[in-house]
């Protein structure tokens, strides 16, 4: 089936580049570590072979679209094409100078929970692959199989790819996900369970590991500003030292920023090298900003862009 | 050569925790680093991989106070920091990574001395464990030594089973290791299963890159601008490849002040990926991405080599694995171009 899904992906990348229809493809190479793939940027058509699909495309290669330039179709998922939309919204890209290509797909399989499941590190473990609705899991002396729910990123477990009609060309078939918003929104619940003062408490905990590498805002296709605010430096926003105060600043700060922009990719908790769930945050921004204003990011590119619309008739006279 | 046996490790350890602030790779903070041994865990004598926090954030803080400062009629009173450097003992440390520390000695010691680093530094033992588990794309055989080189610790242990074998490498190790109780000496057959692990662990490292050629090809491709925006096109620019690296230790200076003109300036950790590197005093030299990835590349792998004789590169694979892109520093190595030289360079070979 991917395989499949591949050849037909390889197949139309070279069409688009030998027509003249596309200047560039960004799609996925093979990755140098094992579940991993690679951001793949293209512009020969000869190099339309190395494209390749599987469930470790986790990119949002939407990412690198404001910085190319000419023509590029893409390669993407419906939580990417969504920033693609967004991006679109936020007037960084031109609709008409991207091609979307969608692909299936069943979700990412999240490596830091099968590493937690099975107490194993990437380069220890055999294979990974999806037997019918459960991933099978091999290594040295044994296998072991999860359901969807145990091994899929949570961004993917809330996924809802219903009514996104932005693709250009769609290859395969894109159905939804056997995850259930309600796993993917766990660690929310947890979360909201807590007082105040415990919430306080986790948080300061997981950022005092941050090391402000700033992987979340660079990975994060809708963290667009030319100059981000924690590098303002007349006046000074927020301490450019790693302190876990001036960390939550910048995350608080950066989430409030994407808000209405963001589309819980999942890209910023991946990114993160200190494993700090961002994703708790992502997750509950979109529900926030879904029931504040019925607005989900990247849906419609002619709906004006949540945060940086204003409409004379609004009851906030801020702008007035 | 001596050894001890595993169960009583945790002893030696407690020894060594009267004189020293022990450090050992521990995952209890959420990610891997070298934390304050809590007197427990004892899990990293079993296994141990490549914390994803390199050690030299032992001995280069990501936060690091230089000196307070107040304002007094007339100017400002400097308060030098009182703050004791620790004594501290890093156990379970890589060949790599104690490897990268011997490379970062090189500037903060030797070129010029740091004092902030100096005091650590000279305060340290280094306790190494042969890295009997490397991960699959680390490369340090590649780069003059292996998984199991004890050049640059005090004390080198090698896991034989139900002991680790104790090879006293310093005077500093000696030291640190007399009247401990639990050591014995060790047999011909304990050090015979040792050389077969450290064997076993050099064949291990399977990720190879070719240092001469790499060597010989660097000078001829850095203006090669196609090549460098090829592979830097999926560079997104974070800090991650430099903030891990153990031997990158750019800084940047900060200060934190109050109202009344009191505070203090800090050294944090800076990277040359960011395109804001340097841009506070003056101006970022590199602004296209392309440019700051090949700074990266020939920093480690062309002006270490100019300049110290010896890679700034260890091989311990930690921009590899943490990079959210997958960028592979062994594949921009192996796909050099060979180049052709330049007249100028050319003519610096005949003459």
């Amino acid at each position: 089936m991917t395989r499949e899904i591949e050849q037909k992906l390889r197949a139309e990348a070279r069409n688009l580049l030998e027509k003249g229809k596309v200047d560039r493809v960004i799609g996925y190479g093979a990755g140098s570590l094992r579940f991993a793939t690679t951001p793949l940027i293209i512009s020969d058509k000869g190099d339309a072979d190395r494209l390749v699909v599987n469930p470790f495309i986790h990119n949002n290669l939407s990412v690198f679209l404001p910085d190319l330039c000419g023509k590029v179709a893409i390669v993407a998922k419906v939580c990417d094409a969504r920033s693609i939309i967004s991006l679109v919204q936020n007037k960084q890209i031109a609709r008409e100078d991207v091609f979307i290509i969608g692909v299936p797909c069943s979700g990412i399989i999240d490596l830091a929970k099968v590493q937690k499941l099975t107490g194993l590190d990437r380069d220890e473990i055999g294979d990974m692959s999806w037997k019918g609705d459960k991933v099978a899991v091999t290594f040295a002396g044994g296998s072991k199989e999860f359901s969807a729910g145990e091994v899929l990123a949570d961004s993917c477990l809330g996924c809802d790819c219903s009514g996104f009609q932005e693709f250009d060309l769609v290859i395969g078939e894109i159905k939804p996900l056997a995850g259930g918003k309600d796993l993917s929104r766990n660690k929310i619940q947890e979360m909201e369970a807590m007082s105040p003062a415990q919430r306080w408490e986790f948080w300061k905990n997981e950022f005092s590991r941050c090391i402000r590498c700033y992987a979340c805002r660079q990975i994060c296709p809708v963290c667009f500003c030319e100059r981000c605010f924690v590098e303002e430096t007349e006046p000074l926003w927020v301490s450019p030292l790693p302190k876990w105060q001036d960390n939550l600043i910048f995350q608080a700060v950066r989430m409030m920023h994407v808000a209405g922009r963001c589309t819980d990719c999942g890209e910023c908790e991946r990114a993160c090298p200190a494993n700090i769930p961002l994703g708790i945050l992502t997750g509950k921004m979109e529900d926030i900003v879904e029931e504040l204003f019925q607005y989900r990011a990247g849906m419609d590119k002619d709906a004006p862009p949540l945060m940086a619309a204003y409409q004379p008739e609004e009851a906030e006279n801020l702008m007035r | 050569m001596k050894k001890i046996k595993k169960q009583n490790a945790a002893r030696l350890l407690e020894k060594w925790q009267k004189e020293f602030t022990v450090f050992v790779p521990s995952k209890a903070s959420g990610v891997a680093q070298m934390a304050v041994w809590d007197g427990q865990d004892l899990a990293f004598l079993e296994h141990n991989r490549n914390t994803v926090i390199p050690p030299k954030a032992n001995f280069l803080p990501s936060i690091q106070k230089m000196f307070g400062f107040r304002k007094e009629e007339g100017g400002y009173v400097l308060e030098p920091t009182d703050e004791d450097p620790p004594k501290q003992l890093l156990f379970g440390i890589h060949p790599c990574d104690a490897r990268a520390i011997a490379i970062i000695d090189m500037v903060f010691k030797d070129a010029y001395e740091d004092r902030y680093y100096l005091s650590r530094r000279q305060n340290t033992v280094l306790v190494g464990t042969a890295c009997t588990s490397p991960y699959d794309n680390c490369f340090c055989t590649s780069l003059g030594f292996g998984p199991a080189d004890a050049t640059d610790v005090d004390i080198m242990l090698t896991d034989i089973g139900d002991s680790f074998l104790i090879e006293e490498i310093t005077d500093r190790g000696k030291e640190v290791l007399a009247g401990a109780k639990d050591v014995m000496a060790a047999t011909a057959a304990d050090e015979k299963k040792a050389r077969a692990v450290k064997e076993s662990a050099k064949a291990r490292v399977s990720t190879k890159i070719d240092t001469d050629e790499i060597g010989k090809r660097l000078p001829l491709v850095f203006d090669d601008r196609k090549f460098w925006e090829e592979i830097s096109a999926k560079c997104v620019s974070c800090g991650i490849c430099t903030f891990l690296c153990p031997t990158c230790y750019c800084f940047d200076i900060n200060d934190e002040m109050l109202r009344d003109g009191s505070g203090a300036r800090y050294r944090n950790w800076d990277c040359c990926s960011f395109a804001v590197y340097t841009k506070m005093p003056a101006e970022n030299p590199r602004e296209d991405k392309w440019r700051r990835v090949r700074q990266k590349v020939y920093h480690k792998y062309a002006f270490y080599p100019e300049l110290f004789g010896i890679i700034g590169c260890t091989g311990c694979g930690r921009c590899i694995r943490q990079c959210p892109v997958n960028w592979d520093i062994t594949q921009t190595l192996n796909s050099l171009p060979a180049g052709t030289p330049t007249k100028k360079q050319e003519t610096q070979k005949s003459s």
